[in-house]
């Protein structure tokens, strides 16, 4: 359970939050009321400035066939992309006791699902994903004279203690850093929406019933637990 | 699985109805439904392609077996699997526009039935103060009908449409008649939480009525079943347990046989005999354009709101049934905006199947009406909550809701400790109509089939603005007392209201009134104007409480059509 939340933590999670796509329904909003803000500028120097061409290839539609889903446009990444997403996903989300690594399911598929999509959100993903890949193998030749293939797990973790942490991403590294929290969020949704990461994280629903009982005992215990210890009143 | 009687694509050529109903959504069904079981002939003629609620969803598909793990996109903003076909924002070839400094969005569906494939099916009463809320605060203006005019149709429409829930005994939130609703669901760890939250704050929060089946309703031609508890009702129910016109008024209206569905048949115009009464409509074929006259005794608009206030502007200069000068005015939408947080104590919380009936089984009715009557509110209206957080199917964000940090085994923990510990309570307000928020023609742009588009002018007032600052610190306040963190970014009111249209409440453009000076139709529906012209839709709200619109729509309806049939019975029309 959790103990004190301290406010950098608080305005960290505010933070997070809000570039989540949890959030994007009130963003969107938004967005149409103010016109959408504009990333900050990149890092001189050091982000790379890559010349993406559009994705000019068609959506799925607006009746597209719900039974029998296709994705419509084709897929845009190099095998070396590729590789080095796949790589990521394992260090990002390694293998325990509850599921595997996501190093062995598609998770480097459904990226590239993404950042080939022709709309506008995976687009702007694009924008952000492309170049911090290409960093990633820039930052690993400056400070290791090879690029992110050739790097040990080591000098992986050495980049990515640098910008993967909130609130203690080095001085200077803030884009390289909202492309880390942007493909975390990516490989954590392809990866928890797949049967192993349900199963991991205990999503049990889906499956039609005659009944629905509601919370069982222990859900309504640890509830009613939670509520006391923040002098609330248990309700039913 | 009930047999969906699929209509006929084209109307026979013996068909010929005693009444056109324009629209197949929840108005156009009702409408058809009631018509026709009264023996008159109808022909609903819907705007979209033929639709088979059966065939063509996607209950209980996973969302990794959707493109972009079934997110919302601009062609799909619902997500993937949401049952809206050939609909949304946009539609190609059928703009609007917008009046320079306004936004409105307009949600249109182009298919059988409608938005009622899709749509919240929240669906509680309006109360006595609703219908006289210019009694009680000097604005805007009266319904011509009291609460108690309306109650036994809100009772009947209950029964058929299914909805299952509880009475509060609450004041302006009515009761219903015994034996009228199905039992509600038992409420989710997460709403328990809001509930003691509120609570502690004096904030009632009650079982919610939703257009959702607890029990089957048996029948021998449009059986439903009631839910199973799996599969979100945004794609569309083939079971018939989450309500819709397709599983129910249109299969049921079809099984009479008294009528018949015209599909990809877009409405152009009313058209008039000499005598001011409609002799039919004309509409074109969706796909070649070719104009086709229907004849009919009475013609009965149900195309939605804002699409049948085009439609009478499209079918005269100036107007029809316009003498008024009220159609396309008084144009509003419930007020929106969204407050989240996350609850430390429902972190790693006990696992179970969270499904439920899909929708929330709780909600927060307004309860200031007191406070607002004594003056001691600087805002004359009310809202109400809908309140979530569970364990959702994962898809196309992150389950640990954005609070997940670092990389490897402590982001696995993350997931599962943040994973259905967050809450969110929606603000759902009631819009007071004003003099700057209306739709009209476009005088330049056309649409592909040549006709006229609305532009849309629209402006909120401080009344509104009021009302979504105090929605936003309520709830605040609430996520506060449970030990939690706001999410949501704080914004000024003028901010974080959602624009309008947002909600797809959109309704009063052509609204009833006492007398043909102040007002497009009577209390029945029937325009001032034009005897046999009946109008079904949102368009005849006087007034939009915050109360989720669809249940009030089908009621009148309901209501109108037993007027306009009887009518036709003693040859008035």
């Amino acid at each position: 359970m959790s103990g004190k939340i301290d406010r950098r933590t608080t305005l960290a999670w505010v933070t997070a939050a809000a570039a989540s796509p949890w959030m994007q329904d009130a963003m969107a909003q938004n967005a149409i009321a103010q016109g959408a803000a504009q990333p900050d500028a990149a890092q001189p120097g050091t982000w790379p400035n890559m010349e993406l061409p559009p994705v000019t290839a068609r959506g799925y539609g607006s009746d597209p066939n719900l039974v029998d889903p296709t994705v419509p446009w084709p897929l845009t990444l190099s095998p070396a992309q590729r590789a080095m997403l796949k790589s990521i996903a394992g260090a990002m989300l390694p293998g325990d006791d509850r599921s595997p690594s996501a190093a062995s399911l598609p998770i480097d598929a459904f990226i590239d699902e993404w950042v080939s999509a022709p709309y506008p959100q995976q687009q702007a993903d694009r924008a952000l994903i492309l170049p911090g890949l290409a960093w990633l193998d820039a930052e690993c030749k400056a400070r290791f004279g090879h690029d992110f293939a050739a790097a040990g797990e080591e000098q992986r973790r050495a980049v990515f203690d640098d910008i993967a942490w909130r609130g203690r991403e080095k001085q200077g590294y803030q884009t390289p850093a909202r492309f880390f929290a942007r493909l975390r969020g990516l490989m954590m949704a392809g990866f928890y929406s797949l049967p192993e990461g349900m199963k991991d994280i205990g999503y049990i629903g889906n499956a039609p019933s005659t009944e629905w009982p509601g919370p069982p005992r222990e859900a309504l215990a640890h509830l009613d637990a939670g509520l006391e210890k923040l002098g609330l009143r248990p309700v039913r | 699985m009930p047999s969906h009687k699929a209509a006929p694509h084209k109307a026979a050529n013996d068909f010929e109805p005693d009444a056109i109903v324009v629209g197949s959504g929840a108005a156009g069904g009702m409408a058809a439904w009631v018509l026709a079981r009264a023996g008159i002939k109808v022909l609903v003629l819907e705007a979209g392609r033929d639709y088979d609620p059966v065939k063509e969803n996607a209950m209980l598909k996973w969302n990794y077996q959707a493109p972009l793990r079934a997110g919302s996109t601009p062609d799909k903003h619902f997500g993937f699997y949401d049952a809206t076909a050939d609909g949304g924002w946009e539609i190609a070839g059928e703009p609007y526009t917008n009046a320079p400094g306004s936004v409105f969005k307009w949600w249109r569906s182009r298919m059988l039935g409608g938005r009622t494939n899709h749509w919240g099916r929240h669906v509680p009463r309006f109360g006595p103060y609703d219908f006289k809320s210019h009694s009680r605060d000097g604005l805007g203006m009266d319904w011509p009908i009291s609460y108690d005019d309306i109650a036994p149709w809100y009772d009947r429409t209950e029964k058929i449409v299914g909805v299952s829930g509880a009475n509060s005994g609450l004041e302006n939130h009515p009761d219903s008649s015994p034996g009228v609703l199905q039992p509600p669901t038992p409420p989710r760890i997460n709403e328990l939480a809001i509930k003691a939250g509120a609570n502690a704050l004096g904030i009632p929060c009650v079982p919610s009525r939703y257009a959702v089946l607890t029990r089957d309703i048996p029948d021998d031609d449009v059986p439903r079943q009631a839910c199973f508890y799996a599969s979100p009702c945004g794609r569309g129910c083939a079971i018939g347990a989450a309500f819709q016109s397709t599983t129910s008024f249109l299969p049921m209206a079809i099984a009479t046989g008294k009528a018949r569905i015209l599909t990809d048949a877009m409405v152009s115009r009313v058209v008039m005999g000499a005598d001011g009464k409609a002799t039919g409509v004309e509409y074109l074929d969706r796909h070649t354009g070719t104009a086709h006259f229907i004849k009919a005794r009475a013609v009965v608009l149900a195309a939605s709101a804002c699409e049948t206030a085009r439609l009478l502007l499209n079918s005269k200069d100036g107007g029809l049934a316009n003498s008024s000068g009220q159609v396309g005015r008084n144009l509003v939408d419930t007020t929106g905006t969204n407050v989240s947080g996350h609850i430390p104590a429902l972190e790693n919380r006990p696992r179970y199947n969270e499904d439920g009936k899909d929708v929330a089984h709780l909600y927060i009715p307004w309860w200031l009406y007191k406070e607002q009557a004594a003056g001691k509110l600087d805002f004359p209206r009310g809202y109400h909550y809908e309140i979530g957080g569970r364990f959702h199917a994962p898809g196309a964000g992150s389950p640990a809701a954005g609070l997940e940090d670092g990389y490897g085994a402590p982001l696995k923990e993350d997931a599962r400790r943040y994973y259905g510990a967050q809450i969110s309570l929606t603000v759902r307000g009631e819009m007071i109509p004003n003099a700057d928020s209306y739709c009209e023609l476009d005088p330049q742009v056309k649409d592909r089939f040549g006709l006229p588009v609305l532009r849309f002018h629209w402006k909120f007032s401080d009344h509104e603005y009021r009302q979504i600052a105090h929605g936003i610190a309520t709830a605040r306040a609430i996520i506060e007392k449970l030990g939690g963190t706001v999410l949501t970014p704080q914004l000024p009111p003028e901010e974080a209201i959602a624009v309008g249209g947002w909600i797809i409440h959109e309704v009063g453009t052509t609204r009833m009134g006492t007398s043909a000076d102040n007002s497009v139709t009577d209390q029945y529906g029937r325009a001032w104007d034009v005897d046999n012209l009946v109008i079904a839709d949102g368009g005849v709200f006087t007034s939009n409480a915050h109360k989720n619109p669809t249940l009030t729509i089908m009621a009148l309806a309901w209501r109108s059509m037993d007027h306009l049939a009887a009518r036709m019975r003693k040859g008035e029309v």
